[in-house]
């Protein structure tokens, strides 16, 4: 967009504001639009500062007439002169290199942001400024971060020079603002200080002849700090920083530069450039895959220089390389940290041994060979295992963000104690190696530490980074706990004041009312009159041991007709979290609690989600109740939902209930109404499962703490009781319902879940591998077809390998999802695990936003109380879907990452033989998967034999033949095979990452 | 998505308002003197209209004549050049533009004394020369001036203007740019009291928030409705010190 200033008027209007107008002409297919803005500047923008005197008389009450609080101090900190006590005004491109630093509580306090900066900021980085915007919202007390509206303070205000670049315009209005503050706060002994890197708008500052701004580099500014050691290694490097280093250290590795954005555009429009996520292989750190639209499986990318510095998870914009250079994916296991362990951090190596083979490619391609190109490409993916491979041209989007790892150990000089540049390894195994300068690597060699990563100039075989935070010492259960919270992006730090203060103010001592018509409680609650009492239903719940967050409860009772009531009640979370308030802010950011084995991040404050929502027994509680009315074989005749106060009769456990049930003894009316509950689930189970509702199997396990020292010591596979499925059936009879209504209520906006059906091509593989093997195979036709195909593969010797199959269909399946029912077409909603055609989450609104959304929209559905626009509006639920997505998917990951770890710890104290069944061939290793750990590893082929290279892999066969150590008769191995390995638990030297180890026996 | 800041959280607006002010409001009356009976030129922020009443006049068509009150025409013409793109089509058959006429006509219907103009029409011509959100409002503004310059017997002032809702704030008097961004509401109020001669709500709004929209809306209108008084009482103190000199 080009933007030319043409001379504004200013006009002074009444009640202390001017205006000007703004004008923008931009350019958009060789005409010109022209864009007039009004602009008013005003005098009652207040500076902000606890000691100033003046502007506490010209502040006005905003719209919820409050007035604008005073926070920066008036004893800021001080420096030696001449700075002296100072406030810091920020420059843009110290905020977006440095937000991490910002966000420091031992540094940057009293910050002023000017307006101009933070509109920069929002233009070049979304996510940074809302970093920025929750520091200033957030930072009242201790870290005083606050905005100037630079742009709308008749002070400050700046118009555009003739010639002015629209930066240098900006560079000024930052200065402007700093000179006008430091004669504002002259009087009250404070100066301001400019921290930016721009050395350009520096100069500046010291040339105007009227100004005595004092201005500081990022770095200058730090070294002044009495703190300044602790800090220094935070500081991002910047590859403008140390221009001159680079130009030392110059080397011959260099990564291809990426393309112009208009060449980008143009090829995206010509059709010869392709833009998609990359996704790096679990498997081998050089190889990626792109899911391009296109094409029917993902397009590879194979190598370092084709990879050409994209993360995993970036969005980048990729060029097919010609036909000569396809392969098959590699069958070869490759870890960044096994990967070049000598570099030398100090010295960019060119010791590249990736063949340069498609920077040797020189010839030139035009655009319509590049059509062919790809037409013989999906045409080759059709075919043979040959795939067309491609390189990254572009990066559209970096998915950059603070990762978790450790010192590599060999890149650091224990001895020296001045900065060194040293390598970090991250703990996801997809990334590369981050090369950081440090002065403490000694300090902090063995600790977990949290890294930032700046930028990845070509000349640079590996990003540059710098060093944000250590989060304790390798293996600490706090450390490593924290690491995957971080590493799974869960927000784990405490609720803001903020936050809890949006919670009732009688704390746990809150009650429900008595009398829903008692005038008083009334008065307070206008709805109480529409909720119904249900307090005289015999309603207990149901929960695994040790439940406090209890979100549900049921009851069940006979009519007088002969057909069943069955109640589902569900902790009315809604009640307390409303919507546009900071707790449901905070609730949608977090979207669920993570389940972590030794702790619960919870979605909610604990005194909502283990008090006052959760339905405890014996007391009052609010509920959202689902009350059907079915008949003998579980057919629904009729439903109701309604807000109610409840009293629960009882919490069970699942083997409680169980034994209650099974009691003959006992046959008073609670233990009837759990028996008819238990009768009709099976039927609704029977029904369901005929329907083609899959059962499928997941290695999840338990593990036990000791209750003393809470240390973990035995790890137990996850049993079913018949309760359990008991309770579940009714939750999943209860979503559909409320699916159905909400989205009667609300065609465009309901939020429900989907599960796609799988597409064949993720079954490819699995599919061949039990037909050569086992001469069976999964139909996909439809759930049904594979649920049957699934009770099929029964190996009669093995009981355990149709669980197996059921795991690893498990992992070919798509993952459901949270949509608004705007975004898909009604036959598109369909929940294909649970064959049904309509499908929501509403039974747990204590750990899962979604639900919170179904109760606020169930609400309006039933005239309860009115929706929320927010939960009526398309963009603002398609955000809150991703973003619950999101959350869900890392939740799940950060669980099954810290069941890993301590599994990990298990097997540390007892090494053990176990069977494991082999369910990956590699050309240089296997995968075997134990199921009593649930643990899967990699066996290499080093590790198998002592002569690698006498080992023949068979890639139609599933098969690897190699001579074990100690035997001189080859052995074979097939995928499925039941082999019996040693498993034990091993630091890995260079990463210290605990590893299960398994040995083949 | 979009990525302003409608609303900044130190309470200031896109343009630098807070929420409930009023965007630069200027008008003028009478200033086609000789094309018309009764003419204003009003500028509210970056709208600019003129509006030109011709009449109460004999019909031209003796079938259009009603015997018992006069015929109200009003007609709506948006130029090419008034937005920031240039228009291929003229605005003047379009749904959007007629239903605005229909709803002018309706308002004002009510509103002028038409039982004392029996047998007689009178035409309202608006130009938009320029527009930036809220147009509605300032038609209505400048219809109401324009009556007046006409002489045409009126019960009271109508004032229009806009409110939007931002999640949970009302902000008054939308531009563009927040018109695109929020559901919006507009008003047209009878003089200095509480009475709506117009509420439009073109977009969904929850019901909950709209006595607060209303409230804060006819707030503005009466700031509206001092603003052309004031303008009034200017241009005919000037007329009659005119007229003594003479």
């Amino acid at each position: 967009m080009s933007v030319s200033a043409i001379a504004p008027r200013r006009k002074r209007l009444a009640d202390g504001l001017s205006v000007t107008q703004k004008v923008f002409v931009r350019s958009r297919n060789g005409g010109a639009t022209k864009i007039v803005r009004e602009h008013y500047l005003r005098s009652d923008i207040p500076c902000l500062s606890r000691s100033c005197t003046k502007c506490p008389q010209i502040v006005v009450p905003d719209a919820q007439n409050e007035l604008p609080k005073f926070i920066l101090s008036d004893s800021p900190l001080e420096l030696s002169a001449p700075i002296g006590k100072h406030y810091v005004v920020l420059d843009t491109n110290v905020v977006l290199q440095a937000i991490d630093l910002l966000e420091n509580p031992n540094c940057f306090f009293d910050v002023i942001v000017p307006q101009i900066v933070l509109d920069e900021v929002r233009n070049k980085s979304y996510p940074v400024y809302t970093r920025l915007r929750t520091l200033c919202r957030d930072s009242d007390d201790h870290k005083r971060f606050i905005v100037f509206h630079n742009e709308f303070s008749e002070h400050t205000f700046v118009e555009r020079l003739p010639n002015e670049t629209i930066n240098d315009r900006n560079d000024r209005a930052i200065r402007k603002t700093c000179q006008w503050y430091s004669e504002h706060l002259k009087p009250y002994d404070i100066n301001v200080v400019l921290v930016t890197n721009d050395r350009l708008n520096r100069e500046a500052a010291t040339k105007e002849v009227e100004s005595n701004i004092i201005t500081k580099s990022l770095v200058q500014y730090i070294e002044l700090l009495p703190n300044a050691d602790d800090i220094r290694d935070s500081i991002p490097q910047m590859d403008s920083f140390d221009k001159d280093l680079e130009r030392d250290t110059f080397s011959d590795f260099t990564f291809p530069e990426y393309y112009s954005t208009a060449r980008v555009m143009g090829g995206l429009k010509n059709g010869v450039l392709y833009q998609g996520n990359i996704q790096i292989s679990e498997y081998n750190f050089l190889e990626g895959s792109v899911s391009l639209p296109r094409f029917s499986k993902p397009v590879l990318i194979v190598g370092q220089k084709n990879l050409n510095r994209a993360f995993n998870g970036d969005q980048v914009i990729v060029e097919l390389l010609p036909q000569s250079e396809w392969k098959a994916p590699s069958s070869i296991v490759l870890d960044s940290e096994h990967f070049d362990v000598n570099d030398n951090p100090d010295i960019e190596a060119g010791d590249d041994d990736d063949n340069n083979e498609s920077s040797s490619n020189t010839t030139v391609i035009s655009d319509k060979q590049r059509r062919l190109l790809a037409k013989d490409a999906m045409i080759a993916q059709r075919s043979k295992k040959i795939q067309p491979t491609a390189k990254v041209v572009y990066i559209q989007r970096r998915s950059w963000r603070q990762y978790v790892g450790q010192l590599a150990p060999s890149s650091v000089d224990p001895q020296s104690s001045s900065t060194q540049n040293v390598f970090v390894i991250l703990m996801d195994k997809c990334l590369p190696k981050v090369r950081i300068r440090t002065r403490r690597a000694a300090e902090l060699l063995d600790k977990r530490i949290v890294i930032s990563i700046d930028s990845w100039p070509t000349t640079h075989k590996y990003p540059l980074g710098h060093f944000v935070r250590d989060l304790g010492t390798i293996e600490s259960a706090q450390a490593e706990t924290e690491a995957l919270l971080l590493e799974h992006d869960v927000e784990y730090r405490p609720f803001s004041k903020k936050v809890l203060e949006c919670l009732p103010a009688e704390g746990h001592d809150w009650k429900a009312p008595t009398k829903l018509d008692d005038p008083e409680a009334v008065s307070k609650d206008p709805l109480l009159t529409k909720r119904k009492d249900l307090r005289d239903k015999l309603i207990c719940s149901i929960d695994p041991p040790g439940c406090v967050d209890i979100d549900d409860a049921l009851h069940a009772k006979k009519l007088p007709n002969g057909n069943w009531e069955v109640g589902v009640h569900i902790a009315d979370v809604t009640h307390f979290v409303k919507p546009g308030t900071a707790l449901d802010a905070e609730g949608a950011a977090r979207g669920t609690s993570v389940y972590l084995v030794d702790k619960r991040i919870d979605m909610l404050p604990m005194l909502l989600g283990t008090d006052l929502c959760s339905l405890k027994p014996y007391v009052d509680r609010f509920a959202f109740s689902v009350i059907w009315e079915l008949d003998d074989s579980a057919n629904i005749v009729n439903v109701n939902f309604m807000k109610s106060v409840i009293r629960s009769r009882e919490a069970f456990s699942y083997e409680q209930a169980q034994l209650r049930i099974d009691d003959k003894t006992q046959n008073d009316e609670l233990t009837m109404g759990m028996r008819a509950l238990l009768k009709l689930s099976v039927k609704l189970k029977q029904k369901r499962l005929e329907a083609g509702a899959l059962n499928l199997a997941s290695p999840e396990v338990k593990v036990h703490m000791d209750s003393e020292t809470s240390d973990p010591n035995e790890v137990e596979i996850k049993k079913l009781l018949a309760t359990n499925s008991l309770v579940e059936e009714f939750m999943l009879l209860a979503n559909i319902s409320v699916a159905r209504k909400i989205y009667d209520a609300f065609p465009q906006t309901a939020m429900l879940r989907r599960h796609a059906a799988p597409p064949s091509t993720n079954f490819e593989i699995l599919n061949e591998m039990l037909n050569t093997r086992k001469n069976m195979s999964i139909s996909l036709e439809s759930s049904k077809a594979l649920a049957d195909s699934l009770d099929r593969c029964v190996d009669p010797e093995d009981p355990y390998f149709n669980t197996l199959v059921r795991i690893m269909s498990t992992r070919c399946m798509m993952a459901a999802q949270y949509f608004y029912s705007g975004a898909y077409s009604y036959p598109d909603f369909r929940h294909y695990g649970l064959a049904v055609d309509i499908y929501t989450h509403f039974t747990s609104p204590i750990r899962r936003y979604c639900d919170v959304v179904a109760h606020r929209q169930l609400a309006g559905a039933i005239g309860y109380e009115p929706l929320s626009l927010t939960h009526r509006d398309k963009n603002k639920m398609d955000m809150i879907c991703r973003n619950i997505n999101r959350k869900h998917r890392n939740a799940q990951f950060a669980g099954r990452a810290s069941i890993e770890y301590y599994v990990g710890q298990v097997m540390r104290n007892n090494e053990s033989t176990e069977t494991g069944y082999v369910i990956k061939v590699f050309n240089n290793g296997i995968v075997v998967l134990v199921p009593k750990f649930g643990v899967e590893g990699l066996i290499r082929l080093d590790n198998l034999t002592e002569d690698p290279n006498s080992a023949a892999f068979d890639e139609v066969e599933y098969k690897l033949t190699f001579v074990p150590t100690n035997s001189d008769k080859a052995r074979d191995v097939y995928v499925f095979d039941k082999v019996e390995v040693q498993v034990r638990s091993v630091m890995d030297p260079i990463t210290s990452k605990r590893k299960a180890e398994l040995l083949l026996k | 998505m979009s990525r302003l800041e409608i609303y900044s959280p130190e309470g200031l607006r896109l343009d630098g308002r807070r929420w409930n002010e009023l965007r630069r409001f200027e008008s003028s009356i009478n200033t086609h003197p000789h094309a018309a009976d009764g003419s204003s030129y009003m500028e509210q922020g970056n709208n600019k209209i003129i509006t030109l009443v011709k009449g109460p006049k004999e019909p031209r068509l003796k079938s259009q004549m009603d015997t018992s009150k006069a015929l109200l025409n009003v007609s709506v013409n948006i130029t090419k050049f008034s937005k920031f793109e240039r228009s291929k089509s003229s605005h003047k058959n379009e749904r959007r533009v007629l239903e605005i006429q229909t709803s002018l006509v309706r308002m004002f219907e009510k509103n002028v004394m038409l039982n004392i103009y029996p047998r007689t029409v009178i035409d309202i011509e608006i130009h938009v020369l320029e527009q930036d959100g809220g147009i509605m409002g300032s038609l209505i503004n400048g219809i109401t001036l324009a009556l007046i310059d006409a002489g045409i017997s009126m019960f009271d002032y109508i004032s229009g203007i806009s409110v939007g809702l931002y999640d949970t704030t009302p902000l008054l008097d939308t531009n563009s740019l927040e018109e695109n961004a929020m559901s919006t509401v507009t008003l047209g109020v009878v003089g200095k009291s509480e009475k709506l001669s117009l509420l439009l709500v073109e977009d969904k709004i929850p019901l909950d928030r709209l006595e607060n929209v209303l409230a804060i809306g006819i707030a503005g209108a009466h700031r509206v409705r001092d603003l052309m008084d004031e303008e009034l009482r200017k241009h005919a103190q000037k007329r009659v010190s005119n007229a003594s000199v003479r």
